[in-house]
């Protein structure tokens, strides 16, 4: 009894101490430094790493790396970054096309919708022109200061002009229906 | 300034504001001429109006055009005579109710054109207000709408830029010219240009026209009411000069045109990537 005292306290002791012992913590820092294809090797190592959640942090670090040596060849570097998001089951493809488009593309993600205009867009112009100012400031970042893309930045300010226009005629000619 | 005159300036400036109005809407129909519609929004009766609205506009600045000119003539007179301050004097009086009387010959042309000028308008702004609701509102998904303000090639920027609502510096007759040219030669400077853009900025200029034009008509009579007054005393206002002057710039442009705003610098030759994740 007394020697199965002694063999048990410690063993005993031995697993309350490992019991409650916790997981280490990840490594989330993000990426710094000036080089894209080293962030964005660190960005994935840490994503896959239980970093998941702060996906959104690391995709605007990596913009703003990518700021500091703006390349027309981004546009591809980040298409393949979401697509490696996708495949490593990050995003669904739904939100790696949203954060392409929403910062590399001249169409604007806050204008979609399924409805008609008269029905759907005109009793909350302001808000989806509001949305679409806030996406054209992400285009400036992606198009304009990360590709280098100037032409399709400013064909996206144009085109938001034209929709404010189209949209206040056509508001107003569904509104006197 | 006295209430008079306060009450001179305003019909005016609505009068102005109603031409600069209407002028766009010239260019912006010779572009659509030009275009041809993809999208049902000019039927030829849109077109048959716009055209009959430029008519008006152009016979009213022929009339205007020689009452100008008389204009100018008496007022050269009245410097020359030494009248500015002469009161009293019998032959700067006469000057001054002959310059009166051809101030109110030039209210009496704008009276007698604005209204066929707003018969054409609100008729043109009907037809596009119905256009627009059906095929752009009814008929369109704010995603339609925007792949058909981008057209094919959704990459390229913009040459043409869409008409610039209430934009000045060409005299009515030159815009009308040009709209003209457009139509005779079927294409050309505007043919990049969405068709919805210009609908939308036609229908715009029009309903904010055929406004102004009813609220002209109701202030140049009041106008003209005033004037047949001052001719009991020969009285030239500086309102009345005023008046004049700004119809000039209305007849003859606007020749303090802004230097043209430089362009951003050309971007890098480059090839251009198409992802996969592009909508």
């Amino acid at each position: 009894m007394k020697l199965l005292k002694i063999a048990i306290l410690p063993a005993a002791l031995l697993l309350l101490a490992t019991g409650c012992a916790t997981t280490p913590q990840p490594d989330c820092s993000l990426p710094d430094g000036k080089n894209l294809r080293v962030a964005i090797e660190v960005s994935k190592a840490q994503l896959t790493n239980g970093c998941e959640a702060l996906y959104d942090a690391y995709f605007d670090r990596l913009l703003t790396v990518a700021e500091g040596d703006p390349k027309p060849r981004h546009k591809q570097t980040f298409s393949e970054f979401l697509e490696w998001s996708t495949d490593s089951g990050l995003l669904s493809q739904r939100q790696a096309q949203a954060y392409y488009n929403r910062y590399f593309n001249v169409k604007f993600m806050s204008l979609a919708g399924d409805y008609n205009n008269c029905s759907y867009t005109c009793p909350r112009q302001a808000e989806v022109l509001t949305r679409m100012e806030e996406e054209l400031s992400d285009k400036e970042q992606g198009l304009l200061r990360v590709a280098l893309d100037r032409d399709s930045y400013y064909r996206a300010d144009q085109l938001l002009k034209e929709t404010e226009l189209v949209l206040a005629a056509t508001c107003t000619a569904c509104a006197a229906n | 300034m006295t209430k008079q005159s306060s009450f001179r300036r305003r019909p005016v400036s609505l009068l102005f504001a109603s031409l600069f109005l209407l002028a766009p809407v010239m260019v912006s129909a010779a572009t659509t001429a030009a275009t041809g519609p993809t999208i049902r929004l000019f039927p030829t009766t849109v077109l048959e109006d716009i055209r009959h609205t430029g008519q008006v506009a152009e016979e009213m600045e022929s009339g205007l055009n020689s009452i100008i000119a008389k204009l100018d003539q008496q007022q050269q007179l009245f410097v020359e005579a030494k009248c500015d301050g002469a009161e009293g004097d019998p032959g700067c009086d006469q000057i001054a109710r002959q310059l009166g009387a051809t101030y109110l010959e030039m209210l009496n042309v704008m009276s007698e054109g604005l209204p066929d000028m707003e018969r054409a308008v609100m008729s043109t702004r009907n037809s596009l207000e119905k256009r627009l609701r059906t095929e752009v509102g009814k008929k369109m998904t704010p995603w339609d709408l925007q792949e058909n303000l981008l057209g094919k090639t959704p990459a390229a920027a913009a040459k043409a830029q869409p008409a610039m609502r209430g934009r000045s510096g060409l005299r009515l007759s030159e815009r009308f010219r040009q709209y003209y040219s457009l139509v005779a030669s079927g294409g050309g400077a505007g043919a990049e240009q969405s068709l919805t853009v210009v609908a939308a900025d036609i229908y715009l200029d029009m309903d904010e026209a055929a406004v102004l034009i009813a609220r002209t008509q109701e202030e140049i009579s009041r106008a003209t009411l005033l004037e047949q007054l001052n001719q009991s005393f020969g009285v030239i206002t500086p309102e009345m000069q005023e008046v004049v002057a700004g119809v000039k710039s209305i007849l003859f442009g606007d020749f303090e045109a802004a230097a043209p705003i430089a362009g951003p610098p050309p971007g890098d030759v480059q090839q251009a990537y198409s992802s996969p994740l592009e909508m």
